[in-house]
């Protein structure tokens, strides 16, 4: 268990005698040791506060039980998780805990991935002695999109923490004592800072519920998937909860190399527009609708007997579909190929160093990587020219971003000097009118594939759409059977597939693979160090 | 009969001997009394069949027919919409779609309460789950319909039943 200079601390749990690095808190070490101790208002990414007293256990340096969330592990401490005298103590906190707590848990958001239901279920007694009246506090806005529930807070003030110490705004405070105490807002001072969802997901009870998902789904029906956050360059991990194939809500994921627990309100609630009345799902040519397999064959028609052909990609589309584009690109002759990239945004930086990018994209890197560094720079400005003096006569569009004008005002204007225009588009808007070609695109939370963040990591996302349930054909299959009717493929891949091929043919990705990116991503420059075992490193 | 007791076994084996063959079981006196139920339902006079349409049978306390959605005593639904019954439903056959109560007791209620009859196995599992006593199956059992959507019961005729 020595790990390099580390000085450890050797210390018994449970009977057994165990050894961890010097300076960790009981809980955290008891957990390497596969020791679950309950908690509520301990959080690995913040303070350590110490309140809701549910991680006691028995200690042999102490005559009553000691709290495993503040207390460090030291030489020959006994620590016991399961004693009688540590089981009684959390069977007391908990009774303590459910006095006040409604019993709502049928209309309470929360429910199902409460931690206060759990450890009722787990370390609380079956029934309650409290006779008396439960205490009523109150339930209000605290900002535009979270309210709280007063009668469901424990105050355990993981909320309150988060505001200090990682948003550094510091919004939220405790009012009252004793079992009035619960937590609140400063008046005329609501909480809409730019990481305020968070609050809700740490809260361990239901008590801050965000105003977007209230009444929306119960969580246990709901489907999850790991994704990767296309609102900013940054590529926050998260969790794409779907209920039929429609989401509900976004959550952040644990990745300390990115966005550590957390992400911003940007994303977390920038997934509106896939389903607004705008959102494209029919392809359509200038003057009729097409089914999805006619509009597949229509684009390989026109591709096929395309002249002058460009391309102009954009930042959302995935490391395969550019793969795609390239390999349809460099089959076709004399083609071109530039970016465009959305307007900047604002960037911001938290005191907890959680950064939220100004790029609003997530693939700038990735698409770099494939067609050169100048893709979005000198090469977008030439195909720009090429337009504006009509030298292309087949332009093949992507506009994979939320915004219904779609790449914007200089190239909607350029787009329509294209004789003949193909359109992968996300949003519906007037900068279409005319296209020869519109084709629905997948937007970023229904793409499969890879994106490289800000930071040059290689991260999977994973679409949202139940397998075999889509609602039109995305783009990483529709390019691929492009390919196929003009002959330069034999066969229909997925995703990892392509990523091989991707991996063959361009360098930067030659280490990766799909299965070697796990949940949490690489550097693109790295890999796993199973892999440079057997093939050296670079 | 897997705690056996072997050691007393042999020591009867050893007593008797030889095991005895069983005693030939006599059918008669069942069969005699068996005939003689027959007879008597034959000898009954009024007869066991009802004439359905016009005359109907009352179930028994606990027959699971058609479901309904109660109402508490202001007349407003008692259902909450917290997805229990849908949770515990084997068919997957209730739909819920859940709205903020205009109550202020209440926070929430269904927008949308459908139970698809034709996919409903009448388990009573629902009403079971229920922590509001909202959802109850009555013993109303004649339940045709001409058409399949006839049998997706939404929230009103739920609760008008």
């Amino acid at each position: 268990m020595a790990r390099g200079d580390t000085p450890m601390t050797r210390w018994l749990l449970n009977g057994q005698e165990v050894e961890n690095p010097t300076g960790m808190t009981i809980m955290e070490a008891a957990r390497e040791h596969g020791v679950d101790i309950p908690d509520f208002c301990y959080h690995p990414g913040l303070s350590i506060a110490g309140n809701c007293r549910i991680c006691m256990v028995e200690s042999n340096r102490s005559p009553k039980p000691i709290i495993a969330c503040s207390e460090r592990i030291a030489d020959g401490l006994e620590i016991k998780t399961d004693s009688d005298v540590a089981v009684e103590a959390r069977n007391s906190v908990m009774e303590f805990q459910l006095i006040n707590h409604p019993l709502d848990c049928p209309v309470c958001d929360k429910s199902g991935e409460c931690i206060l239901q759990d450890h009722s279920y787990t370390h609380g007694p079956d029934r309650s002695r409290f006779v008396e009246d439960k205490n009523i506090r109150h339930t209000k806005e605290l900002g535009p999109t979270i309210s709280i529930w007063g009668n469901r807070c424990i105050v355990c003030t993981r909320c309150v923490r988060f505001c200090d110490e990682i948003s550094g705004t510091g919004e939220l405070c405790v009012v009252e004592r004793g079992d009035r105490a619960v937590v609140d807002v400063f008046p005329g001072i609501p909480i809409d800072n730019a990481m305020a969802g968070n609050t809700v997901d740490i809260c361990p009870v239901g008590a801050l519920i965000s105003e977007d998902f209230k009444f929306e789904a119960r969580v246990w029906n709901m489907d999850r998937r790991d994704s990767v956050c296309g609102g900013c360059a940054r590529g926050c991990n998260i969790e794409v909860e779907t209920l039929d194939g429609y989401v509900k809500r976004l959550l952040p994921r644990e990745n300390l190399e990115v966005n550590d627990w957390w992400m911003c309100d940007h994303g977390r609630y920038g997934w509106r527009h896939l389903y607004s009345e705008n959102r494209l799902t029919t392809a359509r040519t200038a003057n009729q609708e097409l089914e999805d397999d006619s509009a597949t064959s229509t684009l390989a028609d026109f591709v096929s007997r395309a002249k002058k052909v460009a391309f102009l990609i954009d930042p959302f589309l995935t490391c395969e579909e550019l793969s795609l584009i390239h390999g349809l690109s460099s089959s076709i002759p004399d083609s071109i190929v530039g970016g465009w990239l959305p307007p900047k945004g604002t960037a911001e930086q938290f005191p907890s160093g959680f950064t939220i990018s100004s790029a609003k994209h997530p693939n700038r890197r990735g698409a770099e990587k494939i067609f050169g560094s100048k893709v979005f720079g000198k090469d977008g400005k030439d195909l720009l020219k090429a337009l504006d003096s009509r030298k292309v006569s087949t332009l093949i569009a992507f506009c994979g971003g939320p915004a219904e004008e779609g790449p914007g005002s200089s190239w909607s204007e350029a787009i329509r000097k294209a004789r003949k225009r193909i359109v992968f588009s996300v949003m519906d808007g007037d900068w279409l009118k005319g296209a020869s070609l519109v084709v629905p695109a997948t937007a970023p939370l229904e793409k499969e594939g890879t994106w490289i963040n800000e930071d040059g990591r290689l991260q999977r996302a994973r679409s949202c759409w139940k397998p075999g349930d889509e609602p039109f054909c995305p783009e990483l299959v529709r390019l691929q059977q492009v390919q196929m009717a003009c002959e330069i493929r034999t066969r229909c891949l997925s995703a990892a597939g392509v990523f091989r091929e991707l991996a063959e043919n361009i360098k930067a990705f030659s280490q990766h693979s799909h299965s070697d990116l796990g949940d949490g991503g690489l550097p693109l420059s790295r890999r796993r160090a199973r892999v440079d075992s057997k093939g050296g490193t670079r | 009969m897997a705690n056996h007791d072997d050691a007393s076994e042999k020591q009867d084996e050893t007593r008797t001997g030889t095991t005895e063959p069983r005693k030939k079981a006599s059918f008669a006196l069942p069969v005699i009394k068996g005939l003689a139920n027959t007879l008597a339902h034959v000898l009954r006079r009024e007869p066991n069949t009802i004439h359905y349409p016009e005359e109907k049978r009352t179930p028994y306390p606990g027959y699971r027919g058609e479901h309904r959605l109660k109402r508490d005593e202001l007349g407003r639904e008692k259902c909450t919409a917290c997805f229990l019954c849908a949770t515990a439903c084997p068919a997957f056959c209730i739909e819920i779609v859940a709205e903020e109560a205009p109550w202020d007791d209440r926070e929430k209620r269904p927008r949308i309460f459908n139970i698809d009859m034709m996919r409903c196995i009448y388990c009573g599992m629902c009403e079971e789950a229920c922590p509001c006593d909202a959802i109850e199956l009555t013993p109303i059992y004649n339940i045709p319909s001409r058409t399949r959507g006839e049998k997706i019961y939404d929230k009103e005729k739920l609760l008008s039943l």
